[in-house]
């Protein structure tokens, strides 16, 4: 809790936390960015799954290229927010719920990356590929849930204030 | 108003499932998925018309916007809810007023593209670019889905509103 008091007390933390355009950036940042990469998961999880009728997967590797851009966008906003209240976010699980979903979350897009860059189209027909993008759909859907619970579970706002 | 939208609310149970420890979070997580649905589907589709994944038809990829719509309708039964709920937080509130505005465009801006380009769009081949204004439409489309989420986030966090609306 110290070093988490230790943290909030630097002038970075404080200018995140109290310059209204810093803090208001990064959430919106982070909102658009999670908005996009999720939805991106999403549509092409939709068309693994056979929901959307089929169309060639092999273009969509296009979208990928937005979707880390979004993902480095995601961390770096993420980071702002985490440094303007460290304590809020480190004593929270929910926290690291959040960040366990989003990490299998990139980690199956970056699976489902290279399976549609590397096999043929019909091999993505397999039971496996299906199981990938419905896991898929699970974890980003579990990452959104547990992102907003987050505001509403924490149980330390700051940790200066325990010194 | 406010009290029509109460009595709404509390005719209905809302209100009390929104004041139940989680069911204010519970609905903010459907809202905020149903409009990664929108932007995942219907802002895929206008970066599509973009020029973005080219090869991918336009006539397959617009299937998609039928899970959008399913996004958009999660979206608004959530965002009834929020407003039925705490109708003062939010009718006063130039947020959700600029909010609103851009959901309406968005809508206009719907409306336009399925009375004019829909079917040139849908009938192009997936090599070749769709005409400029079908283009125009997708960009708007974009730029007032983000501008949805960016009021969404300003509903809760600058209050009053004087850091930044210039009309109030």
């Amino acid at each position: 809790m110290e070093t988490l008091a230790r943290i909030e007390i630097t002038a970075l933390s404080v200018w995140f936390r109290e310059s209204g355009l810093a803090f208001f950036g990064s959430l919106t940042l982070h909102s658009l960015a999670m908005a996009l990469v999720v939805g991106i998961n999403l549509a092409i999880a939709f068309r693994l799954l056979g929901i959307v009728p089929s169309f060639a997967l092999k273009p969509l590797i296009r979208f990928y290229q937005m979707h880390w851009i979004a993902v480095i966008l995601i961390f770096l906003s993420g980071l702002a927010l985490l440094l303007a209240y460290p304590a809020k976010a480190l004593t929270n699980p929910v926290f690291y719920a959040k960040f366990a979903m989003l990490s299998a979350g990139l980690m199956i897009a970056s699976k489902l990356q290279n399976l549609i860059r590397t096999r043929p189209e019909n091999e993505l027909n397999s039971k496996t590929v299906k199981l990938i993008a419905l896991a898929s759909i699970i974890v980003w859907v579990g990452t959104i849930t547990t992102g907003r619970f987050l505001a509403y579970t924490n149980s330390v706002l700051l940790a200066s204030r325990f010194f | 108003m406010i009290e029509l939208l109460s009595s709404f609310s509390k005719f209905t149970g809302i209100y009390t499932f929104m004041n139940s420890p989680w069911g204010w979070p519970t609905a903010e997580s459907i809202h905020f998925l149903g409009l990664c649905l929108l932007i995942g589907c219907v802002g895929v589709f206008d970066l599509r018309m973009l020029g973005v994944g080219r090869g991918i038809g336009y006539l397959q990829m617009h299937k998609l916007v039928k899970i959008g719509v399913f996004g958009y309708c999660l979206n608004l039964t959530t965002g009834i809810m929020f407003l039925t709920t705490a109708p003062d937080q939010y009718l006063f509130n130039p947020a959700f007023q600029t909010k609103l505005l851009f959901m309406l465009v968005a809508g206009l801006n719907m409306f336009w593209f399925y009375a004019s380009y829909s079917d040139q769009v849908k009938a192009t081949e997936a090599a070749t670019s769709v005409v400029e204004p079908a283009k125009i439409i997708a960009m708007l489309s974009l730029l007032c889905w983000m501008a949805v989420i960016i009021c969404g986030r300003l509903i809760t966090y600058f209050r009053p509103p004087y850091h930044w609306c210039w009309f109030c």
